[in-house]
């Protein structure tokens, strides 16, 4: 799935320690207007991201479109 | 000292919808267009919520993208 | 007479001032005198060489269900906290009808992740009220304890099921207003809220149902009593800690009250986090809003067994490929030797060693008893083999169900932590003591402070960390009686060693109830620790003392 040039995508993704000890997923969108921003996924989220971009690593994340992330929830 | 500016946000009505909140925080967009920005800018709530898009009378519902 | 002379110490006395050498008398429970004190006491404690400080004061814990039958909130004491605050994150376990019981505890459970035992088996459910909790923690206290009540069962009373489903009427908001105000009464120190926390089936906590005209009422009588508001916002992103931020402060100036809302991390993926956060902070106390962020000392871990898919292993495609699915899958792999010896070639040519090797083997679990608490590197090299192919093997040998340690993962740049920490607007806290039990210990935060921030970077003054733990952690809470050296406050004192004082290594325990297995660390350095006037724990052991009380 391409996105769309008019809507938010992930530009660069990262994982982090969550306070319960779990690893959780820092993504960064770009959205429309240019503005950047980043949002830390839960563990169970961030599982659901990578099964639904068939993403081997963090890098298959890059470029997918916002939508990915709330596919399946 | 005033405040510096920082994104906008509402919090929803009792019961309101995801459209109606749209529609009140982006009157001015057709709502499937307001329901999406909103969708794309409230991660927390559309990414990670159970029940899914459950919306509740104390979240934080930001109005417009991160400010650039 | 007095009834105890702390003799000869370093006095530290929570001000922020500087230290002195001198002595602390106390009589019935309160401190009379500091400074050369002459006069004879029933009791001496030699405190040369020694720090003598106030009581260290812990704001954010979730000791409520472990107090009814460990009065000392172990290990909580032993590492000079004289007193607590339970009942945060909207969660106390009162008010509570006896009809409701089975719902909060779901939520504890989820929070605490405690045995079932410990509510079925550890004490008798003798109360409803708040007034009667209190009774039913009182007479075994050899900690302070200053409780919040919680949003989540507030609403519970009021509306029943429904605090999970839907907004309040009118008629109901009055009612938890009444409700709250019974609470400050029979000695709430404030009311706590989330923002986030969800019971044990992920459902969101009642407290998070309400429309933010609840919570202003609800504030409107946490201003009637000068009491506190404590929140949990959202870790999700810093924007959503800044509105939050925005809220408390509207509640704080409307009522004049203080708010504080935790936990507050540093992670190198989001360096502007702190940052934002604390500008925004510094805006809001310059409008004359009280919006006190707690953060943490100690770092970050993170853990994981093959038994549930992680995220852990996400940077090694083949790795994160086998480790996402169900457990019976991830055996049939494993126990492949084609796909092993790919995911060993994964893990770099020595093996693993640098990727894996620091893995602490945590325990708690089916781990090997003689591999609790070693690093892979030398159980691998124990073994004769490189740490990737150990790790494997160890997990299968034992049905997947061994988990292991990452430790100082995030939240753990002390170059850039402690002047968080030393910021007069950040209040050192969230502990979550008594919480997150077989995940990772919540104890030791205040040794780390010392041996982290003060000694190794030199970041905090030995007494303006004291006083951070102990006289402005009492004046954020409106803890009057507590907090620092001085005549005619409550005699809560530390005697510790400024040069060791410290947390020992996180280690599984099964003290909880039904031999329910915990993570604690032990403290090092402290040698004695006086509760309202009495000597709780010295030379390494608890005492029989009881002296702990509600305090507000």
């Amino acid at each position: 799935m391409t996105p769309r040039a008019d809507e938010a995508v992930i530009v660069a993704v990262d994982l982090v320690p969550g306070h319960d000890g779990t690893t959780e997923l820092l993504v960064r969108l770009r959205h429309p207007n240019g503005a950047e921003g980043p949002v830390v996924l839960d563990e169970e989220t961030g599982l659901r991201l990578m099964n639904n971009c068939g993403a081997a690593s963090l890098g298959d994340l890059v470029g997918q479109s916002w939508r990915r992330i709330v596919e399946g929830s | 000292m005033s405040l510096s500016r920082q994104r906008r946000f509402v919090t929803p009505g009792p019961d309101e919808t995801v459209e109606a909140l749209a529609l009140r925080a982006l009157p001015d967009q057709a709502v499937e267009t307001a329901v999406d920005a909103i969708r794309s800018w409230n991660l927390h709530i559309f990414a990670m919520r159970k029940p899914a898009g459950l919306l509740l009378g104390s979240d934080v519902v930001f109005v417009e993208p991160p400010v650039s | 007479m007095f009834d105890l002379i702390v003799r000869d110490g370093l006095v530290v006395d929570g001000s922020g001032a500087k230290a002195f050498r001198g002595d602390v008398a106390v009589k019935d429970g309160k401190i009379v005198a500091v400074g050369q004190v002459s006069g004879d006491a029933r009791r001496i404690i030699d405190a040369g060489g020694r720090v003598v400080a106030p009581g260290f004061i812990d704001p954010h814990t979730h000791f409520d269900v472990q107090l009814l039958w460990d009065g000392a909130a172990r290990p909580a004491l032993e590492h000079g906290v004289t007193c607590v605050v339970p009942g945060n994150c909207s969660l106390s376990l009162a008010p509570l009808k006896a009809g409701d019981r089975r719902q909060v505890v779901g939520m504890f459970q989820q929070i605490e992740e405690m045995p079932p035992e410990a509510f079925t088996q550890a004490f008798e459910w003798t109360w409803e009220d708040f007034a009667g909790y209190r009774a039913a923690i009182e007479t075994g206290l050899s900690i302070n304890v200053a409780p919040l009540v919680g949003h989540s069962v507030i609403r519970l009373w009021v509306m029943g099921p429904a605090a999970q489903q839907r907004a309040a009427t009118p008629a109901e908001i009055v009612a938890m207003q009444d409700l709250l105000r019974e609470c400050l009464a029979a000695g709430a120190v404030g009311l706590s809220t989330s923002f986030v926390d969800t019971d044990e089936n992920g459902r969101p906590v009642p407290s998070r149902f309400a429309q933010f005209e609840e919570l202003d009422a609800l504030c409107a009588v946490l201003g009637e009593f000068d009491r506190m508001l404590q929140c949990v916002p959202e870790f999700y992103a810093t924007d959503i800690t800044i509105a939050r931020i925005d809220q408390l402060a509207e509640l704080s100036l409307k009522y004049g009250i203080t708010t504080t809302f935790s936990p507050v991390f540093d992670n190198a993926g989001t360096p502007e986090n702190v940052p934002r956060i604390m500008a925004r902070v510094e805006e809001q106390f310059a409008r004359g809003a009280k919006v006190w962020p707690q953060m943490q000392t100690r770092p970050l871990d993170l853990s994981f067994s093959f038994l549930r898919p992680s995220l852990y292993f996400a940077r090694l495609p083949r790795w994160s490929r086998v480790l996402r699915q169900a457990p019976e899958i991830v055996l049939h792999a494993l126990r492949d030797p084609e796909t092993v010896a790919k995911m060993v070639a994964d893990a770099g040519p020595d093996g693993g060693d640098k990727m894996l090797g620091r893995l602490i083997c945590r325990g708690g679990d089916a781990a090997p008893a003689a591999m609790v608490g070693r690093t892979l590197r030398d159980i691998a090299a124990e073994r004769g083999q490189g740490c990737a192919q150990a790790l494997i093997d160890i997990s299968l040998e034992n049905g997947l169900d061994v988990a292991f340690l990452d430790a100082d993962i995030g939240h753990d740049n002390t170059d850039r932590i402690g002047p968080m920490l030393a910021h007069p607007l950040v209040h050192i806290g969230a502990s979550d003591g008594g919480a997150h039990l077989a995940s990772f210990s919540t104890y030791g935060d205040t040794g780390y402070l010392f041996s982290e921030f003060v000694r190794k970077g030199g970041h905090m003054s030995l007494e303006q960390a004291v006083a951070k733990i102990t006289g402005e952690t009492a004046d954020i809470w409106g803890l009057k009686d507590r907090g620092r050296l001085q005549a005619g406050l409550a005699a809560d004192i530390v005697v510790f060693d400024p040069d060791t004082i410290a947390r020992e290594a996180e280690l599984p325990t099964f003290d909880m109830p039904g031999d329910g297995m915990r993570y604690v660390r032990a403290a090092t350095g402290i040698d004695t620790v006086l509760v309202n006037g009495q000597v709780a724990y010295a030379n390494g052991a608890y005492t029989e003392a009881r002296s702990g009380v509600v305090c507000v």
